[in-house]
């Protein structure tokens, strides 16, 4: 079979997976008696997680619980990085570059040095351990060093006693620098080998991707419609409400603890450690509440934390390092800026016949994660169809610019803009609906991916958007708006579908973990590495997670997340905060009720299944027996070991680079999106009116917080589709580096947005069988916004963002006011 | 907290001469109203500030009056009064519409109408309604007082006919009976923006006939303007749709805008045309 030369493991079919009985796991867990063996089964991974995605009865998942930080936020008590800051601490800000390519000879300090009340300036000189933290590829300095490659690198860190100090000596350091040529646009990058932003390269492509999968000439033969295009898409800033920082505290054994604004407190710890030259056990990263990630606290968060360490551990206090607005527009890494050459096919009968894709992003300066983006970019650019035929290739390409990184849907916006565009206009030219035509080519359990991968179950996409489009009016609107295009307002309706596959890609690893305690008096602690920023895990689908397996009442359930002291549970992005990261908190809890119900077992002498965890309160045949509490102290009075971790290391296949065939992603999320928006042709100005979302995203463990996810990145998306935009000036600075002249949508460009529908496609290793959910209803929507407003105008946008102006130009010919 | 607001002296006068005096003495000094444009500038160093004299406490410059023949705003009033003051409800319509426009309610409870003015933005949204309404500026300094009419007050860009330690004490507008008017905003999202361009009219029709109109913009040219040609070609006109489009046509020829982060110049110029055709239709009644 295609999947067992994969190396895919076909564990649970579709069928096993929606609640069946399944007969390998009902021997794990109907043993009559306890044995050793017994236990050491049922408190493993894999039978645990299955045991709780098959739960016949939840009360606590699937329900809208209130988040256990909402009141400590609303009243202001919720402390943030810079709350720790106390008197005395000493501040810190980076110097940045003011020039975009340049090899640089020094850094002068002394004017600054002048300044009184400024301490020291850290250069990369002062870097104890290595001055280099590319994620993907070693091509970044912490610190500019030989080199300067964008407006706004950071080349000094400036610490002193008071702000003021340092506001004013960080405009007072000078580079003495041989300026060099600069490359914007990537598409010239690609062909320039004169000049080069990494010198040690022989070209100024970073990364490269490639699927070839079956024969695209002859796919592209039987096609009866052809359709392609070119599309580009911009620079997008996260904007979030708090911008970075960091506060670095050393201790008496010359450890280090930073606090920070960051998405993944292991990986800081790693890159603290790598930067000092210390050991990781001397480092202690925290995450505090943080005031929102979107993907660029996972990018920059370690480096603030390590600039901070840094001036910790050579002046031997605390350290509080802050970047302005301005600072943290042009130091982080934005959303990829790409050019996609899209030419796609399809047969008479409506069937995806051939694809032929070339992607480009411009990675800027640095790397970052973009061979990442890049690579998940490539490997989703078929869309959730079945494509016979594909050819795609991948160019991730240096320029003198801030560095593309990573940002809620992390290469999957572009490339979807592009796909779902190209889906409409080939319904088009089939002369059939864009939801039909969809409907015909919708991958289905059993079809095969654009990477050749099986997809044995968990694919509940077709469901989702069949039922959108009835939920949605879709036929009735289509109908009615196309035929009134005329006038200076018109109304359109547009459909989008996404994929988003969860986990890390191909082989490259990933694991979840937890550790839970249960003290004597009842009281659980749940350590996770995992952040709150905002999307709500550990303030809710955590609690509820651990209150459903131990079947104690949830308030009794403290998360302690976002620390180093935990176990590593990987990074709260990739949507993965309640799937994949909270698979060690179910295995760790499982692992706990498995022992108490044993124990129960034992104790009452009958036979497991009779015995019942729930609503605070221990039942025999549906009698009340004790409570939590009494069940607590009486395990610890017999010896039941009370604490678990929850290890889980997610298998996965192999993959073929060559071809861009295998195994790309353990499970994918779906969503689909209806819009109807409103034009005005003589302005330009679009307004979203109305967003109708289905997804398929496995168990809903909270719908309420899914329902916030949902809305956030509806609204993050409008923003990317219609105002959003980075201008960047001839010597590569962004020019709107604050938010007067950078603007995000506010409360005026809500629209309604329709209670999801969730079909609820079940994945074996997820919590309960849950996927993610956070980055999904950003990807579709500027897709879904460009396909309404082709079927408002009858004329479309490739271009992104689409501006009052863009929308204007095409729409003023026919401008009816 | 940790903004890169340099260190600035303080002084909170209590009358308008002490802080007439004040200006005059301190080197470097300048006004703080509301402080939501100078402190910004100060912050990004646009401008540069070495003391702020802050005209918040004194009495004589608050406060919306009806004085019979005309309204009397004094030029620290908050933009969130001036929405919520009758008399400009009633008497200034145009105005009103305009500072429903600005910012958020949080900003308009500090932004003042003077600071509005005499920051100077060619983007400034109080600026095209008291235009049209040829409103009359009360400038106090050091030489007593003199009345500037608003046409003459913004002289270049981010520049006043506001001499060395003068301060606006307050905007005069003469009622005048007007049968209908309009404020349009265009910016790159719906609210809690600066414009690409706002057209404000004013328009006074007897018997489909225009007896008087005035058009005014903002973020079309160096200061914010009025379109004297086209309210020349209304005037004395009957309305028709041709007469509104040439009208519009004319204001296209009259402003002189820019590219910028917001805008292209081009767009600009075809937004001048279209809100000045919809404002005018909407002020003219000849929908
Ligand atoms: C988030 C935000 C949104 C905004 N939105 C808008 C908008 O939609 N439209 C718009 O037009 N503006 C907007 N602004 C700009 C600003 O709020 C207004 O221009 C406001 O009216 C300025 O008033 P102020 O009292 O705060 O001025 P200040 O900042 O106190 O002063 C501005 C300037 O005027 C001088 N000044 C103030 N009062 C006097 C006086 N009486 N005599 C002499 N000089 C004086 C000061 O010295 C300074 O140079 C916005 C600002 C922010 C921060």
């Amino acid at each position: 079979m295609e999947a067992a030369r994969l190396g895919i493991s076909k564990l649970g079919g579709a069928d096993t997976l929606c609640r069946g009985s399944d007969p390998v796991a009902a021997r794990h867990f109907k043993v009559s008696s306890i044995t050793f063996r017994g236990a050491v089964t049922a408190e493993d991974p894999r039978s645990v997680l299955r045991r709780w995605l098959e739960a016949e009865t939840l009360l606590v998942v699937g329900r809208s619980i209130e988040r256990a930080d909402s009141l400590e936020k609303a009243l202001g008590r919720a402390r943030f990085v810079e709350d720790f800051l106390e008197e005395g601490y000493l501040v810190a800000r980076l110097a940045l570059a003011r020039t975009p390519h340049a090899r640089l000879k020094a850094v002068k300090c002394s004017p600054a040095l002048r300044v009184s009340g400024v301490l020291r300036v850290l250069t990369h000189r002062d870097i104890p351990g290595e001055n280099q933290v590319g994620y993907a590829i070693p091509d970044q300095p912490l610190l500019a060093e030989g080199k300067v490659r964008y407006y706004g690198e950071p080349v000094a860190v400036v610490v002193g006693r008071d702000p003021d100090a340092v506001n004013e000596a960080v405009d007072l350091i000078e580079l003495e620098a041989e300026p060099l040529p600069t490359l914007l646009d990537p598409l010239e990058a690609m062909e320039r080998r004169d000049v080069l932003v990494h010198d040690a390269l022989d070209s100024n492509i970073a990364f490269r991707t490639r699927v070839r999968k079956g024969d695209v000439e002859e796919g592209f033969g039987k096609a009866d419609v052809v359709v392609e295009n070119t599309y580009r898409t911009h620079h997008q800033e996260h904007v979030y409400l708090e911008p970075e920082a960091a506060l670095a505290i050393p201790d008496l054994e010359n450890r280090i603890t930073v606090l920070a604004t960051i998405q993944y407190p292991h990986l800081g710890q790693k890159i603290v450690s790598r930067v000092l030259g210390l050991p990781a056990s001397y480092v202690k990263v925290v995450a505090p509440y943080i005031g929102g990630g979107f993907g660029g606290k996972d990018d920059e968060g370690p480096l603030v934390a390590a600039r901070a360490a840094l001036a910790a551990y050579h002046l031997r206090r605390p350290v509080f390092l802050y970047y302005t607005r301005e600072d943290s527009i042009q130091v982080h890494p934005k959303r990829e800026a790409a050019v996609i050459r899209y030419k796609s096919g399809a047969s008479r009968d409506g069937r995806l016949t051939a694809i032929e894709v070339t992607i480009v992003h411009d990675t800027g300066a640095y790397a970052n994660r973009g061979p990442f983006i890049l690579w998940r970019a490539t490997m989703h650019s078929s869309g959730p169809y079945y494509v016979p035929n594909a050819k795609v290739d991948g160019y991730c390409v240096y320029t003198n610019k801030v560095p593309q990184g990573s940002f809620r849907g992390f290469g999957n916006p572009p490339v979807h803009f592009a796909v779902e565009s190209q889906m409409d206009q080939l319904a088009e030219k089939l002369g059939m609906d864009p939801v039909e035509f969809r409907l015909i080519n919708l991958l289905r359990p059993g079809n095969e991916t654009l990477t050749g991968q099986v997809l044995e179950s968990s694919v509940g996409i077709h469901e989702a958007l069949r039922r959108l489009a009835a939920s949605s009016g879709w036929r009735a609107k289509r109908q009615e708006y196309g035929q009134l295009r005329a006038g200076r307002f018109r109304r359109g309706i547009g459909v989008a579908v996404a994929w988003h596959g969860n986990s890390t890609s191909r082989g490259v690893p990933d694991w979840s973990n937890a550790y839970i305690h249960v003290a004597r008096d009842g009281s659980v602690s749940v350590y996770t590495g995992i952040v709150e920023m905002g999307q709500g895990s550990p303030s809710s689908s955590h609690r509820q997670l651990v209150a459903e397996i131990l079947g104690c009442p949830i308030d009794k359930i403290r998360i302690v997340f976002g620390t180093t002291d935990a176990p590593d549970s990987g990074a709260t992005h990739a949507s993965r905060g309640t799937s994949v990261g909270a698979i060690g908190i179910v295995v760790a809890a499982g692992r706990i009720r498995s022992r108490l119900e044993s124990f129960l077992s034992e104790y009452y002498g009958v036979e497991r299944d009779r015995v019942e965890m729930s609503r605070g309160q221990v039942f025999v045949d549906g009698e009340v027996r004790m409570s939590w509490e009494e069940l607590v102290a009486l395990a610890y009075s017999k010896g039941v070991d009370l604490s678990a971790t929850g290890y889980f290391f997610l298998p996965k296949g192999t993959f073929n680079e060559e071809v861009g065939q295998g195994f790309a992603y353990p499970a994918f999320s779906f969503i689909a999106v209806v819009v109807e928006i409103e034009v005005d042709t003589c302005t330009g100005r679009v307004r979203v009116l109305e967003v109708h979302p289905a997804l398929a995203i496995g168990k809903v463990v909270n719908p309420e917080a899914v329902k916030t996810q949902v809305e956030g990145a509806v609204l993050q998306g409008i923003g990317y589709a219609l105002m959003e935009r980075l201008v960047f000036s001839a010597d590569g600075k962004i020019v709107n580096d604050n938010l007067t002249d950078y603007v995000i949508p506010t409360f005026h460009e809500v629209p309604a947005i329709r209670d999801a529908i969730f079909v609820e496609d079940l994945w074996e290793f997820g919590p309960f069988g849950a996927k993610g959910v956070g980055e999904m209803a950003l990807i579709p929507m500027p897709a879904a916004i460009a396909n309404a407003m082709s079927h408002a105008l009858g004329a479309r946008i490739l271009e992104l963002p689409a501006t009052l102006e863009r929308v204007y130009s095409i729409a003023r010919q026919t401008c009816g006011g | 907290m940790y903004y890169r607001l340099p260190k600035i002296e303080y002084f909170r006068p209590k009358t308008l001469e002490e802080a007439v005096g004040l200006l005059e003495k301190v080197e470097g000094s300048k006004v703080i109203a509301g402080g939501t444009d100078i402190l910004v500038d100060a912050k990004t160093s646009r401008v540069r500030v070495k003391a702020l004299v802050d005209i918040g406490s004194i009495a004589e410059l608050r406060g919306i009056e009806d004085l019979g023949g005309a309204i009397r705003i004094g030029a620290a009033t908050k933009l969130q009064e001036l929405l919520e003051s009758s008399a400009v409800s009633e008497n200034l319509p145009l105005l009103r519409a305009a500072v429903e426009s600005m910012a958020s309610w949080q900003i308009r409870n500090m932004a003042t109408v003077g600071g509005n003015l005499c920051n100077a933005s060619p983007a400034a949204d109080t600026a095209p309604p008291l235009l049209a309404y040829d409103a009359e500026l009360v400038v106090v300094g050091p030489g007593g007082s003199r009345t500037v009419p608003i046409t003459k007050f913004f002289t270049g860009y981010r520049a006043t006919a506001l001499g060395r330690a003068e301060i606006l004490k307050e905007i005069i507008v003469r009622k005048a009976e007007w049968t209908g008017w309009n404020y349009i905003k265009l910016g790159r999202r719906d609210g809690f923006t600066l414009s690409i361009v706002a057209v404000a009219v004013l328009a006074r029709v007897r018997n489909g006939t225009v007896e008087d109109v005035r058009i005014a913009l903002n973020s079309v040219a160096p200061t914010p303007v009025r379109a004297y040609g086209a309210e020349e070609m209304l005037r004395g006109r009957e309305v028709s749709r041709g007469a509104l489009e040439r009208a519009a046509r004319e204001v296209m020829d009259e402003v002189s805008p820019i590219d910028d982060v917001r805008s292209t110049a081009w767009f600009r110029r075809e937004m001048s045309y279209r809100l000045t055709l919809d404002a005018l239709t909407k002020a003219l009644g000849a929908e």
